[in-house]
């Protein structure tokens, strides 16, 4: 049976990498007994499917994992007993069963949603010419540096909402799917705020026009909707 | 101020600029966060390198645990900051801190060093530093922890002592909780402020080791005269500690379990502690001794809580001779059985060099790793009867067909360089033996491709073994070795690799060094050096510095040969193991004679049976 769970990562576990999750995850779920699934193959893997990735470093309110068991469970004891298992910041928001055949959460999540506080105050006044300005630009170039050396992307078509609420905190609305993502970083950077700030994942979505559906809500292959 | 944890913000900031902040978060799985307050006992576990070598030691699991379940008492852990870490604390001017509440190390009662390798001193050095303490023991008042070292360094800790307010000889397991008792005791009585009768008391206890209540005297010719207790009441020789039944003895079952892959990211089932080989080269074959084995219930037992408790994929059995447990093929194979299911492996850290290690090696390893190690030492019988290695020839080539047979293409050859009696036949004869070994590769696996690899450590003469009145090969005839090595290694399926001469000969000045090398290690510190076990931050430089600074002559410590008869400076310490079997041995090395392994039943009165009141513990299956 194939079950989606979405969890929170905060304050410690906001340091841990993906690779660092993955490691953890295995292990708490054999420490609960719960009867994972392994590929089959000459190197057999566990049947873990994660989100789109997060930052080291930044917290998020709700990231997803899908995960296959060998036999059915009920999903409320497979909660409890995972919870009992994972170490501080990880806390299971919901487990819930859906089809074998729901597509991949990296198929279908196409959006992002950060709220940036700032460590030191600032004037939410001074923010929201600065915000408008940036979404009035056709193009913003931000050069991001990989293995093929440093190459110049255009953010602006995934750059989709800045509000600025009243405590100068932000909050933006950005794309995060399989064809790319904007990093917040790369918008602060855009805007010209370099102040210190701790930026939260606070949601990822799965847009349709402008209605923000919740990939626990959403199990269909995009084919039907 | 002292008392205070490091605000989480200030933690937060830190993290948030360091390369692998999982290193430095304290809330791995298992990890314990006791009550300060409640627990007046408090001690840091400092393992001197970085996070992934000192979280795969278990000995800072079996101690960690140890204290941790004892009430009045607690242990958290500190590592040696990454470079990058280390600069923002020297900017910004914060302490170094523990990882479970991040308070200042210089908050704790005791500061507990492992000593694992001569190479992490200039290490301990910087993390006392970093933590604010002053770094010789004699400048520390009352106010700040005592600081104590234990693991096979202390086997010969005087270059250190000056650095350490005690030593502990032996195993940890019960030694160290007592001392957390008499430190709380002595917190109770309000008496810890007085430094002068603390380390008296701890003088006092069985297996501890305080150096400052030792005069050592030194003859003209810079040899050592006498290490004498300085007062009454002081042991003429501190006895190393010994848990005689491993059975009854501590054992961690809810070890911590890193989120950062560390070097031995597994469990570790001890089956043994102790080795019987008695190669003569081997410090920890002489100081772990005698062999002690874990009862095979115990063991599935314990692999059954450990599972239970930390979610591993993998159980490695551990010892120094893992192929030598008496009953290892039945604990492999019924721990195979019982864990292939929950998708758990089994691994065997060291083979013997036979047949019978690889088809267990064989069988428990479902998935075939690339390669397959073994360590013959040297390149022919003679020297291998020198060093008492008791393989043969026969052996490591039935070893490696085995090997070659079951699908492993790749075999890893460890060798030493350098040892005693050592001529350039013996040299040619590692090259012959590696050619012979993948000639048979090719044979054995026709149309793949077989590769051997061979890797050669320089010799580094030890405390405790039969060559410790051995000289060590100056640096440029190491390298002379190595260049000859390397022209007869070459051609397909051939690799060589070797070490860096100069760590070698740093190693083996400190390992039979004595105190007054103390400030060149701290020369050498001030110069730079630290996280010298990494070929990346080791450099010769900084310590022909502090020898040119403190006006001593490396060579004395690492290129003279010994006399018979000279004290050592670690001869007031009491591992069991004789000076006179050890010279005898050192005598058999020299004629080629081997001593049989003691599992065989033939003694051969190393001593450390009557002498520390113990015997060897073998588990052998009733009958």
């Amino acid at each position: 049976m194939r079950l989606r769970i979405k969890y929170t990562k905060t304050g410690p576990a906001a340091y841990l990498g993906h690779l660092e999750m993955l490691r953890l995850w295995q292990r708490a779920i054999r420490r609960a007994g719960l009867p994972l699934m392994m590929s089959h193959g000459f190197n057999p893997h566990p049947q873990l499917a994660f989100g789109p990735a997060l930052a080291v470093g930044i917290v998020s309110q709700g990231e997803y994992l899908d995960m296959d068991l060998a036999t059915a469970l009920a999903p409320d004891e497979v909660k409890q007993r995972l919870q009992a298992e994972l170490p501080a910041g990880l806390e299971l928001l919901l487990v819930a069963a859906i089809s074998d055949q729901a597509p991949a959460l990296t198929a279908v999540i196409d959006t992002a949603a950060y709220r940036v506080s700032w460590l030191q105050p600032l004037d939410a006044a001074t923010l929201q010419p600065k915000a408008d300005a940036l979404l009035a630009r056709p193009v913003i170039e931000v050069s991001r540096a990989g293995k093929a050396g440093v190459r110049v992307k255009d953010i602006r078509p995934g750059l989709w909402r800045i509000t600025v609420n009243a405590d100068a905190s932000l909050e933006l609305l950005l794309e995060c799917s399989s064809r790319g993502a904007v990093r917040p970083e790369e918008v602060l950077d855009a805007m010209g705020l370099d102040a210190p700030r701790s930026i939260t994942r606070t949601g990822l979505f799965i847009r349709r026009g402008d209605a923000l559906l919740a990939p626990e809500d959403y199990q269909d292959s995009p084919g039907q909707v | 101020m002292r008392n205070k944890s490091i605000h989480s913000i200030d933690a937060d900031n830190l993290l948030r600029q360091v390369n692998k902040p999982a290193r430095y978060l304290g809330t791995e799985w298992n990890a314990i966060h006791k009550d300060w307050e409640d627990n007046p006992a408090r001690m840091a576990f400092i393992y001197p390198d970085l996070y992934e070598i000192g979280m795969s030691h278990l000995g800072l699991a079996i101690l960690y645990g140890a204290v941790n379940e004892t009430p009045g008492m607690l242990m958290e852990r500190a590592f040696a900051p990454g470079p990058d870490l280390e600069a923002l604390l020297r900017g910004k001017g914060w302490p170094l801190f523990s990882l479970e509440s991040r308070r200042p190390l210089a908050a704790f009662d005791v500061l507990g060093f492992t000593l694992q390798y001569e190479m992490s001193y200039t290490t301990i050095l910087n993390i006392l530093a970093l933590a604010g303490i002053p770094l010789l023991a004699e400048e520390r008042g009352p106010q700040y922890p005592l600081v104590i070292g234990g693991g096979p360094g202390v086997a010969n800790p005087e270059p250190v002592a000056p650095f350490f307010d005690a030593f502990l000889l032996g195993d940890g397991e019960e030694a160290l909780p007592e001392l957390l008792a008499l430190v709380g005791e002595l917190k109770k009585e309000g008496t810890i402020g007085d430094r002068r009768q603390v380390l008296r008391a701890i003088a006092g206890r069985h297996g501890f080791y305080v150096p400052a209540l030792y005069q050592v005297t030194y003859h003209s010719d810079g040899t050592v005269a006498a290490v004498e207790p300085r007062q009454e009441g002081v042991p003429e020789r501190v006895v190393k500690r010994v848990l005689p039944d491993l059975d009854a003895a501590y054992f961690p079952t809810r070890p911590i379990v890193p989120f950062l892959e560390v070097i031995h990211d597994r469990i570790m089932l001890e089956v043994m502690r102790g080795c019987t080989h008695g190669c003569r080269f081997c410090q920890a074959g002489a100081i772990y001794r005698p062999v002690r084995e874990r009862d095979l219930e115990v063991l599935l037992r314990q692999a059954a809580e450990l599972v239970r408790h930390t979610g591993h994929e993998e159980i490695s059995l551990t010892s120094l001779s893992t192929a030598d447990y008496s009953r290892v093929e039945e604990l492999a194979r019924r721990l195979a059985v019982a864990y292939a299911g929950q998708g758990v492996s089994i691994s065997l850290p060291s083979l013997r060099v036979d047949a019978f290690s690889v088809r267990l090696a064989e069988a428990v390893q479902r998935v075939r790793k690339s390669t397959l190690t073994f360590a013959p030492e040297a390149g022919t019988q003679r020297l291998r009867d020198v060093i008492n290695k008791g393989v043969s020839e026969d052996d490591i080539m039935t070893a490696a067909g085995e090997a070659f047979q079951a699908g492993w293409q790749a075999i890893k050859l460890y060798f030493m360089l350098g040892l005693p009696t050592e001529g350039e036949e013996d040299l040619l004869g590692i090259a012959a033996l590696a050619r012979r070994i993948l000639e048979q590769g090719r044979r054995l696996a026709p149309g793949k491709k077989p590769t051997v690899t061979v890797s050669v450590s320089s010799f580094v003469p030890k405390p405790w073994t039969a060559f410790q009145w051995e000289p060590q090969d100056r640096v440029e005839v190491i390298r002379d070795k190595q260049r000859l090595l390397r022209s007869h290694l070459k051609g397909p399926g051939l690799r060589f690799s070797w070490h860096e001469a100069e760590v070698s000969f740093i190693e083996a000045v400190l390992a039979r060094g004595d105190r007054r090398l103390g400030p060149a290690i701290m020369a050498a510190w001030r110069q730079g050096a630290r996280l010298e076990g990494w070929s990346e931050h080791f450099r010769y430089d900084y310590w022909a510095a502090a020898f040119r600074e403190t006006g001593l002559d490396p060579a004395f410590y690492a290129n003279r040969e010994r006399a018979e008869d000279e004290v050592f400076p670690w001869d007031h310490l009491d591992f069991g193991v004789s000076k006179t079997f050890l010279q005898a041995e050192r005598r058999r090395a020299r004629d080629g004679q081997v001593t049989a392994d003691c599992r065989s039943g033939r003694c051969s009165g190393c001593g450390v049976c009557p002498g520390l009141g113990v015997e060897p513990v073998l588990k052998r299956q009733e009958a």
